[in-house]
């Protein structure tokens, strides 16, 4: 008996927490007069979409955050592997205050700092451009010490083996060790490209012109031009929700795995 | 930031905190980074010049966008230095954030649109530029009294109105044949008000509706409450707010809510969106502005509806806010010479095509009260205030009007604080407004900005 | 060069980019909160000092401390619900059952979306009288409840959705922490004549305790300062209804950024950074025996 109910209530809570997305992908496909109706649509349209689609820019903003978010993932996992790989691997003065000292900008989210943010953005020339919505984009302290978790895992004979043909700790890093954390890399790029298509906040305070909007800002903005118009704003959410949706989906295992093998092993 | 949460349970106790508490350390340190602050660079004479605006070019490309394009265009046409139309979703510029992080960042749009309630922001800011040079003394008389001495300081003018935009009751005729009401029903008194929006009230609508987003337009809204009852929130320089007017004004919009006869959150844009409220069927009264009247026309042509007057308090006088947004020129842009030229051309130009541009704007492809007097004789010949809502606006409602004031973000801020507690919250109207005017009064005590009035 | 230093040379090249990075992106803001704190700067480039001036305004601020008060709030409701809720799912979907790998996709899906969809996916099901939500609850006599337009409500609401949003990510956090519990102790316990409870009690709570930290201190940190306390709140109540969502970040956004009192924003920063700290401090001192020490 035990064994039945468990299971069927799973499935049962599992669909009522997917239910509110399900009836937004509905309602998305239902013409603009019918959005409040309460059921299934008399007919399924794909105005909506195509409205968003062609007649807003949502193209662009999508290219704007795909272009953002792979940057961001390449250019972050480079540098956190490369970090990571010193504090794991590499034995010199200070790698105790320099690991704590990383650890603790754990504690900093981005809110919390936005104001100076925005002024360290403003004095750098920044602001409102992609660099802008990149480079201080690239720099959080959880990546790193992923990596250093999994890299103090990589037996050392594989390093040792590559020493003796005399590689330089460059030459280990990029022919040994990078090659070895394929697998936690994919996790991890599943991870930051979803945080990087998903961020609002940050492309909200430094970025005004059109031409740089993301689809976060593009989809909020939405309602301050088609405040009453449902059926388009739901449309924007749908589309902004897919390539991440996608993602999730392909790169599931790998996010499971992530959790599993680096974070809580 | 790539802010992403991720488990981590082996990360140190000790060395979390001691790096944390290191950083802190630091951060007693001192002031870097301030040395280069400040600095738009300040009266160049570049050729191009951006103008931000919530009106076009838009997505939908419709007649208020196009008036945009076209008169940019026909400038452009004949400048040296050309205007380029950059255009901001009205939320994100009414009560967002961009045009602020853009000033923040020295890198303010050289030509703006700016409302009564903004205007001290940035003239104290010294951004706004004296249009004075630019203004002929025969433009400059052709303005309805009172409406450049809104935007002007010791004498200069420093924002050219586009519009003038009084506020009204809308109302909806198909809601009120249903409930069995007519017009001799319509609400003269607050009491009638809400006894009628009682009977309008029911699964799907709402009586009455007043704005409940907090923000400028809300305040803007609530203000002819308060001025019926004779009060105000400044007077001669000292505050004035914890007065009965204000208290009964709060009490008012407070009792539309706490009967559930006005909804909490509207639809669509909120007060100012007749379409997505009275039009759709969600409420049966609205207060709103006369730009109403164009949208209905250009979105709900069959929607019957009528105007009254803002009710009145017992022993009260009618009121109405005249609100109306201005075009200013960014006194630190490019080229503050040539902006403060197009706005006086674009706005105030005085010969037949200045003023037919004026017309197709507060009367053709937007519903306004014209700023001008040869705009609205322009306008009478065309029979655009013959009949209807707008008749009414122009005839009834406008008359008892007064400017929106222009009050700095400190004073709108206690007001705002003070109706959004008493509508939302069911906070003490009394107590509600004498807090908000300690606030007002420890400001004013400090304020060294120019007139608020 | 000694080997030594070649190495030590190597790992701080290595070390460079992301020091220097986290450096300027992080701890110089912070550092600059502090330097800031002290001016007033008006929206406009221009600075003036006014030494503790920011810091003295704060205490006459009823709308911050409102905002501390609904920061708070938010933080003792969400967190314990977020802990429940998402421990039960992981019991739950802990053995393997037929469909399991959807059950728990489905769990962890509306973690994928933004929180601008989700607030904006909130706010079309709750419409005021015409939403679905409001439809499904009309039979039970709560059609014309205002969600997101009651004070009183509002912020429940947020606590509601924000637990719809993170609970699948929890779960999979104590899946992981779970997988440390070894099925052998379980069933020994079992036949010792332990009962569900009991193994619970006595097996795996015990066992947990590193994940439950994680999960709380995260949560914590997450409902106070994370993108939630932001992103959500700015799409789905802007802080409203008559500031009963006005979260600590959100006032700070607007303090900055609406109201231009940047100097003011900064002070604020940096009490919340200080806050902070002193939680994160107690708690890591709370759980002394949590094992948490570095391995």
């Amino acid at each position: 008996m035990r064994i039945r109910f468990f299971p069927i209530l799973a499935h049962v809570l599992a669909l009522i927490a997917v239910a509110p997305l399900l009836w937004i992908l509905i309602s998305a496909l239902k013409p603009a007069e019918e959005v409040f109706n309460f059921g299934w649509p008399a007919q399924w349209t794909l105005d909506n979409l195509q409205y968003v689609l062609l007649k807003i820019p949502m193209p662009r903003f999508m290219l704007n955050s795909a272009i953002v978010s792979v940057a961001v993932t390449v250019i972050a996992l480079f540098f956190h592997s490369m970090a990571a790989y010193a504090l794991a691997r590499l034995r010199f003065p200070g790698r105790g205050i320099i690991f704590s000292g990383i650890m603790s900008t754990l504690l900093v989210s981005l809110p919390v700092i936005l104001v100076p943010l925005f002024l360290v953005a403003k004095q750098l020339g920044l602001l409102d451009s992609y660099a802008g919505l990149i480079v201080p984009s690239i720099f959080h302290a959880f990546g790193i010490f992923l990596l250093r978790q999994y890299y103090l895992n990589i037996p050392r004979e594989l390093e040792e083996a590559a020493d003796l043909d005399g590689c330089g700790y460059w030459r280990r890093y990029w022919s040994v060790i990078l090659p070895l954390s394929r697998p936690v890399l994919a996790s991890l790029s599943v991870l930051f490209f979803l945080a990087n298509w998903n961020a609002f906040l940050w492309p909200l305070t430094i970025t005004r012109n059109p031409d740089l909007r993301v689809i976060q800002l593009g989809v909020s903005g939405m309602q301050g031009q088609y405040a009453s118009a449902w059926n388009l704003i739901l449309a924007a959410a749908v589309i902004a929700a897919i390539p991440t949706v996608v993602v999730f989906v392909a790169g599931q295992k790998r996010l499971v795995d992530a959790m599993k093998t680096t974070g809580l092993k | 930031m790539a802010a992403t949460p991720f488990p981590a349970r082996q990360f140190s106790r000790r060395s979390v905190l001691r790096g944390g508490l290191g950083a802190l350390a630091a951060s007693a340190a001192g002031v870097p980074l301030l040395s280069a602050c400040g600095g738009n660079s300040s009266g160049g004479d570049a050729k191009e010049m951006s103008f931000w605006n919530f009106y076009g070019p838009s997505d939908d490309q419709g007649p208020q966008s196009k008036w945009f394009v076209d008169t940019v265009e026909e400038w452009n046409k004949n400048n040296d230095v050309k205007v380029k139309l950059r255009y901001i979703p009205g939320k994100d510029y009414l009560n967002g954030t961009t045009l602020q992080t853009a000033f923040q960042s020295g890198q303010g749009p050289d030509i703006f649109l700016i409302s009564p309630g903004d205007f001290l922001r940035y003239y104290n800011g010294g951004v706004l530029q004296d249009l004075g040079s630019a203004l002929s003394d025969e433009s400059k008389a052709d303005y309805l009294p009172g409406l450049l001495e809104a935007r002007s300081v010791d004498g200069k003018v420093y924002g050219l109105p586009m519009e003038i935009e009084p506020l009204a009751m809308y109302y909806s005729e198909a809601a009120f044949e249903k409930a069995g009401l007519s017009e001799a029903d319509l609400p003269k008194t607050w009491d009638q008000t809400l006894a009628v929006a009682q009977k309008l009230t029911n699964g799907k609508q709402y009586g009455v509706m007043f704005e409940t987003q907090p923000g400028y337009y809300q305040n803007f809204t609530w203000y002819p409450f308060m001025w019926q009852g004779d009060g105000n929130a400044i007077k001669d320089g000292k505050v004035a707010f914890d007065s009965p007017a204000s208290v009964q004004a709060l009490k008012f919009w407070g009792d539309t809510i706490k009967n559930k006869v006005a909804p909490r959150k509207p639809l669509g844009d909120g007060g100012g969106d007749v379409v997505s409220n009275l039009g759709s069927g969600a409420v049966a009264m609205q207060q709103s502005g006369i730009w109403a009247v164009a949208d209905l026309r250009a979105k709900a042509k069959n929607f019957k509806y009528g105007i009254i007057p803002h009710p009145t308090p017992d022993g009260g006088k009618p009121a109405t806010d005249l609100g109306g947004w201005a075009f200013v020129a960014n006194s630190k842009g490019k080229n503050p010479e040539a902006a403060a030229k197009f706005i006086a051309w674009a706005l105030g130009s005085t010969d037949a095509a200045g003023v037919e541009r004026q017309r197709q704007w507060n009367t053709v492809v937007k519903t306004n009260v014209p700023p001008r007097k040869s705009v609205q004789q322009a306008a009478d010949a065309k029979g655009a205030f013959a009949e209807g809502a707008l008749k009414k606006f122009v005839s009834e409602i406008a008359p008892t009007g007064k400017p929106e004031p222009r009050f700095p973000p400190e004073v709108y801020q206690p007001i705002a604080d003070a109706i959004q507690a008493c509508q939302l919250n069911a906070a003490d109207p009394a107590k509600a407004a004498a807090d908000a005017a300690e606030k007002i009064d420890t400001f004013l005590k400090t304020y060294q900005g120019a007139p608020i009035s | 060069m000694t080997r030594r230093r070649r190495e030590a040379l190597a790992a701080y090249a290595f070390l460079a980019p992301d020091t220097i990075g986290l450096l300027v992106f992080v701890a110089i803001p912070m550092v600059l909160a502090f330097g800031v704190a002290f001016f007033k700067v008006d929206g406009f480039g221009n600075y003036q000092y006014v030494g503790l001036a920011n810091y003295k305004l704060m205490a006459g601020d009823d709308q911050l401390w409102a905002s501390l008060k609904v920061t708070a709030m938010y933080v003792v409701t969400f967190v314990p619900i977020a802990f429940v809720v998402s421990f039960a799912l992981a019991m739950l979907v802990r053995n393997h059952f037929k469909g399991i790998g959807w059950v728990r996709s489905a769990f962890f899906l509306p973690n994928v979306v933004s929180l601008v969809v989700v607030g904006l996916i909130w706010q079309f099901l709750l419409v005021d009288k015409r939403g679905a939500l409001s439809r499904l609850l009309a039979p039970l006599g709560l059609g014309d409840v205002s969600f997101l337009g009651t004070p009183s409500l509002a912020l429940g609401t947020y606590v509601v959705i924000s637990v719809w949003f993170l609970m699948g990510y929890q779960m999979l956090v104590f899946l992981a922490g779970l997988k440390d519990v070894p099925k052998e102790l379980e069933d020994a316990a079992s036949i010792d004549g332990a009962g569900p409870w009991q193994r619970f009690r006595y097996v795996i709570w015990p066992l947990l305790r590193p994940t439950s930290f994680f999960v709380v201190v995260n949560s914590t940190i997450g409902a106070v300062t994370g993108l939630q306390a932001f992103d959500l709140v700015f799409v789905l109540t802007k802080g409203g209804p008559a500031r009963a969502t006005s979260t600590v970040v959100l006032y700070i956004y607007e303090q900055a950024f609406t109201f231009n009192n940047m100097g003011y924003a900064a002070a604020l920063t940096t009490v919340v950074v200080a806050i902070l700290v002193v939680c994160t401090g107690l708690m890591f001192g709370f759980t002394r025996g949590g094992r948490f020490d570095e391995d």
